[in-house]
């Protein structure tokens, strides 16, 4: 189907529009930033935010809203901006999208809306996630909530559970709770967010706006219980035939924390990236005093990976307080996994990257802390199944160094325990939910997204399964409706 | 005794038993690992490998040489470094692939040895050249199975 063009308010001529530099988004200065928890990105202001805004060459078959997994209507919101009707454009984004402030700070738009920008392919792509970024906080501070007044549906007298609050179950309840059905989230944590508030740092995504967009939901009529574990508190059964829940959806994540296998994993001072950031995120190691969780403050850090995760890690590792934090990757840095603004933020603040080298054991003292690693520097070789060049490692190139933390950043699996108590639902031999693209698993009425089924992955990615997972359990519930008698 | 000389003293019949023997074992090892195991995918997993073992030791009692023609696939020695879980009841998949991968690479080494101990006869040399590089393949297999899922850093 034809979309229809928005109404445009650039008064910019086109050719001039392709003139306008893309808006560089202020940031803490990095030296003083290294030291400090708070936010490293600052937002444009509403005047850069229209001039970048500006930039937009209104495509008549705009590619951006592809990009996007939950297909925002850029062209849309963006005009809105010209029209300096920021809170508009926030109502915009929020027709798909009920996390903006969130996507805007941590979606990879260099590979999502803005990589297929048309304007990127001469130029430097409209810069898409920090206008989303700009009109969610404007929303935020001079907006009503969720900005435009929510009409409440007639209750349609069905209840959905949905297991954890992270990306994908926020936006299933966002969705599902537009239709008048009563929605309950359970978080088997003390706080909402899933991923979101115990592997996101503060200084990239801080937890005042995560709870601003959980309240949100909250004002539109979610429930959300905490300290409630699903498949131990009670079974996804339980929920069902006890509790009367018509639907579940299922979004764990992945937040199984995997390891190397190698000697000395088991020494202290070795952590899961999980288990770091989590007591630094979500137990507020990073608020010490205020705040006292055990939180190894290390002289010498290696987070060993090269993700998002891993840059997560070191940057915390940093402002905690080691004299060298470095990340240890046994690839080099253009087959990194992370963004291209963490590598670079990382590296302002002074994180060294030790690149082709891979940990093979880690070294501890007669107590059983570590102190030492022993890696091997690899090589390139051919390209393996991802495209990216598979490290060799390098006959008789070991080498010793001095460490007192070391943090493994590898990746993540799912956690076990809905396969373990559901042997109803189908499992793959990763562990994760075996689900059909509209998350419908092999238990009846039980649907699942994000990361429990696809792996670890990207937020917005979560979000769009999520909104599949949304579309099909309210026609699951409607089917349920007409086969009453 | 290396096993060098252990192979020099046995006739060929006993060197191809030894073989055999030596793949029975693993099937052995999987069919416990198997059955041990409460995980449906974990027990799919050690099935693939039986099947894979049982299908070496037909080659090996019928000595075809026909049967392995491509050419080895390098040895990313991905698994080479990591530590050798012991069989249980609830090894997860990354155990699994460890556990495999690391045998499959100590039996394509004694294949090696035996070719390079038999390299004046030519079909001999070609056949356990063969076993080798088979066995090097299904490292390979289950070490790039290993890197997709568990060192993908992200």
């Amino acid at each position: 189907m034809k979309r229809e063009r928005p109404q445009s308010f650039n008064t910019v001529p086109i050719k001039e529009r392709l003139t306008i530099p893309r808006q560089d988004m202020p940031e803490q200065d990095a030296l003083q930033r290294s030291t400090n928890f708070l936010e490293v990105n600052l937002g444009l202001n509403p005047e850069q935010a229209v001039i970048e805004a500006q930039r937009c060459i209104e495509c008549k078959n705009p590619t951006c809203m592809d990009g996007c997994p939950v297909n925002i209507k850029i062209p849309d919101f963006i005009q809105l901006i010209c029209n300096e009707d920021f809170l508009g454009a926030a109502d915009k984004i929020k027709e798909d999208n009920s996390l903006p402030a969130v996507c805007g700070r941590v979606c990879p738009q260099e590979t999502q809306c803005e990589e297929v920008c048309v304007v990127g392919k001469r130029f430097e792509a409209v810069a898409i996630g920090r206008l989303e970024r700009f009109v969610a906080d404007y929303a935020m501070i001079h907006g009503n909530g969720s900005t435009k007044v929510f009409d409440k549906p007639e209750p349609s007298g069905q209840k959905v559970a949905i297991v954890g609050s992270g990306p994908a179950g926020l936006a299933v309840a966002s969705d599902l709770i537009k239709e008048g059905h009563e929605i309950t989230v359970f978080e088997a944590l003390h706080e909402f967010g899933g991923v979101l508030v115990y592997g996101i740092p503060e200084f990239r995504l801080p937890k005042a706006i995560l709870r601003e967009e959980v309240a949100n939901l909250e004002a539109m009529g979610v429930k959300f219980v905490k300290n409630f574990i699903v498949g131990r508190t009670m079974t996804i059964q339980e929920l069902m035939a006890d509790e009367g829940f018509d639907a579940v959806f299922l979004g764990l994540g992945a937040g199984l924390p995997r390891f190397m296998n190698i000697p000395g994993e088991n020494l202290n001072g070795v952590y899961s990236a999980n288990e770091f950031l989590t007591r630094s995120n979500l137990m507020r190691g990073y608020e010490f005093p205020e705040w006292d969780t055990p939180l190894y403050r290390a002289k010498h850090a290696i987070i060993v990976g090269g993700g998002n995760t891993a840059m997560d890690a070191v940057r915390t590792a940093k402002r905690l307080g080691a004299d060298e934090a470095s990340i240890v990757y046994r690839r080099s840095e253009e087959e990194m996994p992370a963004r291209n603004e963490e590598i670079h933020h990382a590296k302002e603040e002074g994180v060294a990257f030790l690149n082709l080298v891979n940990p093979i054991k880690f070294i501890g003292d007669e107590q059983g802390n570590v102190i030492a690693a022993e890696c091997l520097r690899m090589e390139l070789g051919e390209p393996d199944g991802s495209g990216r060049r598979r490290p060799i490692p390098m006959k008789g190139s070991e080498f010793t160094m001095k460490v007192d933390m070391v943090v493994i950043a590898v990746g993540n699996g799912s956690n076990p325990l809905i396969a373990q108590t559901t042997p109803e639902i189908e499992t793959n031999k990763w562990g994760n939910i075996v689900a059909d693209e509209d998350g419908k698993t092999s238990m009846e009425g039980v649907y699942a997204g994000g990361d429990i089924v696809s792996g670890g992955a990207t937020v917005i990615l979560a979000m769009g399964a999520g909104r599949k997972s949304a579309a099909a359990i309210s026609e699951y519930l409607k089917s349920k409706v007409g086969s009453v008698v | 005794m290396s096993f060098k000389e252990q192979v020099s003293s046995m006739n060929m019949e006993a060197i191809v038993e030894m073989c055999i023997d030596q793949e029975q074992q693993a099937i052995d090892l999987y069919t416990m690992a198997r059955d041990q195991a409460k995980d449906k995918s974990a027990r799919q997993k050690f099935q693939e490998l039986i099947d894979m073992e049982t299908e070496h030791k037909v080659a090996l009692k019928d000595f075809e040489l026909e049967r392995y023609l491509e050419l080895p696939p390098a040895d990313l020695k991905v698994t080479d470094y990591l530590m050798a879980p012991n069989t249980r009841e609830n090894m997860t998949t990354q155990q699994i692939l460890i556990l495999a991968a690391k045998r499959e690479g100590k039996t394509a080494r004694m294949y090696q040895e035996l070719a390079d101990l038999f390299v004046q006869d030519k079909k001999l040399n070609t056949f356990f050249q063969m076993m080798a590089d088979e066995e090097l393949r299904h490292k390979h297999d289950l070490e790039t199975e290993y890197e997709n899922e568990f060192l993908q850093e992200g």
